[in-house]
């Protein structure tokens, strides 16, 4: 074969390799997006994912419908991924609320159930409490179940204005706040991230501090550099088992946040430690000398000199330790649950947002929702990136001129 | 004893493991005066030129026998070498001017000796930019990146720095042989009106500058000081016929 026919080989097999490569990418990305993004909206972000029984008190009003009829019937802010209108909509004025009947269906559930379609600015539901006095905001869509202990349950729409209508004075009204939202995970997911890097971000930085600039290199630095290499490549579900047997059972954190975060942590070390390590090593010996020789001592030569010079460098370790975090779902499937809550205490558990993906995928079968997921993750782990990258050229000592 | 004397070094060896880098070197180097080392390189100058401030300290493998005395004290005895280090400042071979701003380059040393006054910094910084005769030039841009200026202004800059610990010997490693004539011509103008406030100890590669700004030079060679005597004598009447040979060009 000639020179150039093998060139020519050789160019188009590199350039198969992108390609394939490429492609695979993007069609995954692709699928999670066609699959998922029918699901992601502005209710999917900001709601719970578990309904919510509310009981909520307010005084009786009489207000007027404020938009004319036909407006009132394009009104359809339900959910329609899952609901579709049986009746209604029919304004009821001692509530201030237009109310209608759907059908509620999703993969596991089917039922018919009574939802507020439209709230007027004056609504005496836009005033209400709970029985604690605190406000609480019921909004449109929210599924009315009883008045002042009248249940709504089999029967009409009409019946159920009518009920309503007769009712006067206090009323107490129980509504359910409709779930399907993962605004605990995104929470729980930020919480993870902070506490991880609260607690292995300075050991990391300390520990490739004594390794770059305190250890005589020999025998223990090789040592522990071989340790945290191994333990970068040892899979998260080992790391999980040890947190669940450690953290969880052994210290008695419970299946919490606190024990998720410390596993994370753990699991964040190796790549902290390299990184930093790898970053103080490119900050020129001419520093360290030229401050030394200006009588500064050892630590105020690595506090005030080398680390500001390395920061670019922690930036990115800090970057792939988030996304370490954020892709994480084995080892917090062991130690921080499967509840989808917002952890109220450090011991509470909460899952993650690929907990939670991983968990409807396979505990409720529902992929759509999963993808959904999937897309969130997507955008935080680019926001991410971009956030870092910008930080990162701010804070480099040596772009400043 | 002569209380002109700064440094005296008394059989001073200095072994890099095994390797033996200075052999018994016997020097009396006096106060307000500008000494200079000159030699081919790996002659030993700028390893002897460390060990007067203890930056071979940094070097794992170094072992040194025999007396360096400062002041009649030995440094390499039990001092407090921060201190030392203030009192002798260095100036290295390339400009190393910190990552940081003009200003906080010369308040650097300063802080870290705990001075906090702003007023005290400002006047500090004024002043030691004055003596570096670089003032006019970075005067409205205090507050902006050292790495912006050229290589003679950072290495001033690095001369300012030292200046700013009120040292009472300044240290030169080939300051200018990473600089152009003209920024040369500069570092060693400000040499010469320096000398009259600080003890100078320079190497240079470049037997002209020694010949130009200094009152002593030494020449080493293989170690060993060859030949230690007045500027103009090692110039135009050495003693030895190797310093002789070297001046002359023959090697080296």
């Amino acid at each position: 074969m000639g020179r150039t026919a093998k060139d020519s080989l050789v160019k188009g097999i590199i350039y198969l390799a992108t390609g394939i490569t490429l492609s695979v990418l993007l069609s995954i990305v692709g699928f999670i997006f066609v699959k998922g993004i029918s699901l992601v909206n502005w209710d999917f972000l900001t709601r719970d994912y578990n309904e919510k029984v509310v009981y909520a008190f307010m005084e009786s009003g009489d207000v007027p419908l404020s938009i004319d009829e036909e407006n009132l019937n394009n009104k359809q802010p339900y959910d329609q991924r899952y609901e579709t209108l049986l009746e209604g909509p029919i304004y009821v004025e001692n509530i201030g609320a237009a109310i209608s009947k759907v059908s509620y269906k999703n993969h596991s559930t089917e039922r018919e159930q009574i939802v507020i379609s439209y709230i007027e600015k004056d609504s005496p539901l836009n005033g209400a409490i709970d029985s604690t006095g605190k406000a609480i905001i019921i909004g449109t869509d929210y599924i009315l179940q009883s008045i002042n202990g009248t249940d709504f349950s089999d029967m009409t729409l009409e019946e159920v204005s009518k009920t309503i209508s007769a009712e006067s004075g206090e009323l107490k009204i129980k509504v359910v706040q409709p779930g399907g939202g993962i605004k605990s995970n995104i929470i729980t997911t930020l919480y993870m991230v902070l506490l991880s890097l609260i607690v292995a971000l300075p050991l990391g930085i300390f520990g490739a501090i004594y390794l770059t600039e305190y250890a005589k290199p020999g025998r223990l630095v090789n040592a522990i550099r071989f340790a945290a290499e191994c333990l970068a490549g040892i899979p998260s579900i080992i790391f999980g088992l040890f947190g669940m047997a450690f953290f969880v059972v052994a210290m008695n954190l419970q299946i919490s946040l606190i024990s998720g975060s410390l596993t994370v942590a753990i699991i964040l070390l190796p790549v902290i430690i390299r990184s930093t390590e790898e970053a103080l090593k490119t900050v020129p010996m001419a520093f360290r000398e030229g401050s030394l020789a200006l009588g500064a001592t050892k630590l105020q030569t690595i506090f005030k000199v080398v680390l500001p010079c390395a920061v670019p460098g922690i930036a990115t370790a800090v970057l792939l330790s988030i996304g370490r975090v954020v892709g994480e779902s084995a080892a917090l499937l062991l130690t921080a649950g499967t509840v989808a809550q917002i952890p109220g205490t450090l011991f509470s558990p909460g899952s993650t947002l690929t907990v939670q993906a991983y968990y409807v995928a396979k505990e409720e079968g529902n992929i759509e929702l999963a993808c959904a997921i999937g897309i969130v993750i997507i955008v935080i782990v680019i926001v991410l990136n971009i956030l870092s990258r910008i930080t990162s050229d701010k804070l480099d000592v040596f772009n400043k001129k | 004893m002569d209380t002109n004397i700064k440094f005296n070094t008394k059989n001073l060896d200095l072994f890099y493991g095994d390797f033996q880098a200075l052999k018994s070197i016997n020097m009396e180097i006096r106060e307000k005066e500008v000494t200079a080392f000159i030699g081919p390189s790996g002659c030993g100058k700028s390893t002897f030129l460390r060990c007067l401030n203890r930056m071979n300290d940094l070097i794992d493998s170094v072992k040194i026998n025999g007396e360096i005395l400062f002041d009649g004290k030995d440094i390499n005895g039990p001092i407090d070498v921060i201190n030392l280090r203030t009192r002798v400042g260095m100036v290295f071979q390339k400009p190393n001017p910190f990552p940081m701003s003009i200003y906080e380059n010369i308040a650097y040393g300063p802080k870290c000796q705990g001075m906090k006054d702003k007023n005290q910094l400002d006047a500090l910084v004024k002043e030691s930019l004055t003596k570096a005769a670089l003032w006019d030039e970075v005067k409205d841009r205090l507050n902006k990146s050292a790495l912006g200026l050229s290589g003679g202004q950072q290495q001033r800059l690095c001369i300012a720095r030292t200046i700013a610990m009120n040292p009472e010997v300044i240290l030169m490693d080939e300051p200018t042989s990473a600089l152009d004539p003209i920024a040369t011509a500069k570092i060693e103008d400000l040499m010469s009106s320096l000398k009259k406030d600080y003890t100078i100890i320079i190497v240079t590669h470049s037997m002209q500058q020694a010949g130009r700004i200094s009152d002593k030079t030494a020449f080493f060679l293989m170690g060993e000081v060859i030949e230690f005597n007045e500027t103009p004598i090692i110039f135009t009447n050495p003693h030895d016929k190797r310093t002789e040979d070297y001046i002359t060009g023959r090697f080296g």
